[in-house]
């Protein structure tokens, strides 16, 4: 599995490379098409970064997304699924595992286990120190009862 | 599937603490994970919904519920306390509701529940509770009112503070609030900064900001970290993954001045979290951890966003400003040789320093001849990746969290601030717009120039190597000619960038550092002389708007000099919060 035969490859013009210097750790790498420019024309508030699409004859196009990111945005990331229809993936850290379906894995028998495990007592330690300022209302009526929260 | 009864608290008893101790410490060790992966989720409607006894009935108009009942089921006796009026915003690891409630006397009272995403773990809620109870109240740090629970939900109650959206004012934000908006985040930072509270994720969305009133509140301490000082227990377990696992610290022990005078009260709210967590880090250098599977995330997880309170429109410019559509979708790794190395040797001890870390078998100490030079190799590619923390947003990240620098300081969020400063100053918002880190890098040293970068970079312990050699930017001149820019100017002009033979040095020396409104004008006509001349009239004619627009034309010099210490690229020399306070360009500041 190890190094055994050396292929060595040279960095694309032009490029970022971030090495740890006593080299132990594998060095980290950016080949850009062009190198980042502050770009005054862009109006403001914009970023002098932001992205003008250049088509291939340098023609330009600012893109300001300011507000409502693209579906060009999206199909340049295959990941990127549009929100709605997305499922949550992401990495529960009680049960140490990822999950392509949040609503899936909280469900799981593993995660429910931990939700009612003793596990939250570092939480509950806490909250048993606050009291609690709120009074409870009465249900189905606005009116106020002189109850603290959780006793 | 569980029979729950509703409404009825969870109070697990203190038995079988040691058991559960033991379990938690070995689950603690994937905590960071959080850090280095950021799951990618942004803004789809919270279905948080974990599995109860109202499923069955309910899963046939699950789809139709709505967030807010959703969250009434998922932890009902929040019902009984307040109406929740919707959601104001959410994030990748929690929304934020606002909801109304009754105090004594009958007064209502507005508040903002943060609803954690219920794969947090519980020492990772505990900590950023214990941030709040401990930092939060005072000095522009938000505080907390309570706390429920249930099960894996757990939703914080804060005051809520109507607030702006930063892009919003930007554009009509006077020269003076901006510079009362800086002293209060910096108060803010200040406050947490000496109870050792890195907060890592420090950008407009986080400081919530109601104009009219003049109030300010640094929020969301999710990410935040510990310096190894810190005096929230609790965060000394969470990052000592990452010391442990990345190296030692070596910057100077944080300076907290005198001792701290928590109240007795708020002691005692985390005595019993805090001997749990003790117990836990006695132990947990003999733990062994398993790195192996966070290696994907860390190369496709970059952008997350993470603007819970702050963001009223849940995200959208956030995500927005992930600039998804960088002109090329940059690889950060090489992916089929990171199969090759990874995977196997994904098990390593804790509990060691520097270099050991690699020890186990990988080829790490291979040599190979590509370092500082424009090639990989196969070698050097087999290397484990290093990890650090790396929590937060790409365009507000220091250069030590981009190159993965194990030894990150409060100073990370000085740097955050700077970029808001720079936001301000410059009338721009997002300032830097990347999707990744080394793009953000790479913007970075368009701004601060690639050899001043490179040789900060070397301070801490990381070689860049730039194909292309950038000067670094004059700060005043920078932002005077990005704020002048209006939209109605002529977007033909196309690409411009600074010659180099007009930059300047940085730093500005202080002794140019002056809020006398006649010298500040004095080099405004400065300025506009020169800006004439170089551009032929054409910056002088948006330049002359400035005089009208609310003391813009008068930013003292103080200004940009503060500016350059905050975007420091050396993290050990980087102002502190507390100098930054006493910094002249605050001088006469209304407190
Ligand atoms: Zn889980």
């Amino acid at each position: 599995g190890s190094a055994d035969q050396k292929v060595k490859s040279k960095l694309k013009n032009p490029f970022l490379k971030v090495e740890d210097r006593r080299c132990r750790y594998r060095p980290f790498y950016l080949q850009l098409s062009s190198f980042p420019v502050v770009n005054y024309s862009i109006p403001r508030p914009c970023s002098p970064f932001d992205v003008e699409k250049k088509n291939a004859h340098g023609q330009k196009q600012i893109h300001n997304k300011q507000r409502n990111p693209t579906n060009s945005d999206r199909e340049k990331r295959p990941n990127h699924v549009p929100p709605k229809h997305k499922r949550r993936k992401g990495y529960c850290e009680c049960c140490m595992k990822k999950y392509d379906d949040l609503h899936a894995h909280v469900e799981s028998e593993q995660h429910q286990a931990f939700a009612k495990s003793s596990q939250y007592q570092v939480v509950d330690d806490i909250i048993s120190k606050f009291s609690c300022d709120f009074l409870e209302l009465r249900e189905n009526t606005p009116k106020v009862k002189r109850r603290k929260c959780n006793v | 599937m569980l029979s729950k009864c509703w409404g009825q608290w969870t109070w697990p008893v203190n038995i079988m603490k040691d058991h559960r101790l033991e379990t938690t410490l070995y689950k603690i060790k994937q905590l960071n994970a959080r850090l280095v992966m950021e799951a990618i989720h942004l803004d789809e409607q919270s279905p948080l919904n974990a599995g109860n006894s109202f499923k069955k009935h309910e899963s046939n108009k699950k789809g139709a519920l709505t967030d807010i009942e959703k969250l009434y089921q998922a932890v009902p006796q929040l019902a009984n306390v307040f109406r929740i009026k919707g959601k104001i915003g959410e994030g990748t690891f929690s929304s934020v509701y606002l909801a109304i409630g009754h105090v004594r006397g009958g007064r209502e009272e507005k508040v903002a529940l943060k609803h954690l995403i219920p794969t947090s773990h519980p020492i990772r809620i505990a900590a950023e509770l214990q941030c709040l109870i401990i930092a939060g109240g005072q000095d522009n740090v938000m505080g907390v009112k309570y706390c429920f629970r249930k099960n894996d939900h757990v939703v914080i109650v804060m005051p809520y503070l109507e607030h702006e959206s930063f892009s919003d004012i930007l554009d009509s934000l006077s020269f003076e609030e901006a510079r009362n908006y800086m002293f209060n985040l910096l108060k803010a930072l200040k406050r947490i900064h000496h109870f050792g509270i890195v907060h890592r994720d420090v950008k407009p969305s986080n400081f919530l900001y109601n104009r009219q009133l003049q109030q300010f509140a640094l929020v969301d301490f999710g990410l935040a970290q510990g310096t190894p000082e810190t005096k929230v227990e609790l965060l000394k377990v969470i990052p000592s993954e990452t010391q442990q696992r990345s190296s030692a610290y070596n910057r100077p022990p944080l300076t907290v001045g005198s001792q701290v005078t928590s109240p007795t009260s708020r002691q005692l709210v985390h005595q019993s979290a805090t001997k749990t967590a003790n117990k836990r880090l006695s132990s947990i250098s003999q733990t062994q951890i398993k790195q192996g599977h966070k290696r994907k995330e860390d190369a496709d997880c970059h952008s997350v966003q993470r603007s819970v309170f702050g963001e009223k429109n849940f995200n959208v410019r956030s995500s927005a400003f992930q600039a998804r559509s960088t002109v090329k979708q940059p690889r950060i790794m090489d992916i089929p040789v990171r199969k090759l190395s990874v995977k196997k040797k994904a098990i390593s001890v804790v509990n060691n320093g520097l270099g050991k870390k690699a020890a186990s078998g990988t080829p790490a100490h291979l040599t190979c001849d590509c370092y500082a030079k424009d090639s990989i190799c196969s070698i050097c590619l087999s290397r484990r990746q290093q990890i650090a923390p790396r929590a937060g947003t790409p365009g507000f990240r220091a250069p030590e969290v981009l190159t993965k620098c194990p030894n990150q300081t409060t100073a990370i969020d000085m740097w955050s601030a700077g970029i808001i400063f720079l936001s301000l100053l410059s009338g721009r918002y997002p300032f830097y717009k990347a999707s990744d880190d080394l793009t953000a890098l790479a913007q970075i040293m368009t701004i601060r120039g690639s050899r001043e970068t490179i040789q900060a970079a070397k301070t801490f312990g990381k070689s860049i190597l730039c194909s292309k050699e950038i000067p670094a930017q004059d700060l005043k001149k920078l932002c005077e000619r990005l704020r002048g820019k209006t939209t109605s100017f002529d977007n033909s002009a196309g690409d411009v960038q600074m010659n180099p033979s007009q930059e300047f040095a940085l730093p500005i020396g202080i002794g140019n550092a002056s809020d006398s409104a006649l010298q500040a004008s004095k080099k405004y006509t400065q300025y506009q002389k020169q800006s004439t001349h170089e551009d032929g009239g054409k910056e002088k004619k948006t330049i002359q708007k400035l005089p009208e627009s609310k003391g813009w034309d008068r930013v003292p010099n103080s200004a940009y000099d503060l500016l350059d210490k905050l975007l420091d690229l050396s993290p050990a020399t980087r102002i502190t919060a507390k100098d930054a306070l006493l910094h002249p360009f605050f001088r006469n500041v209304k407190q």
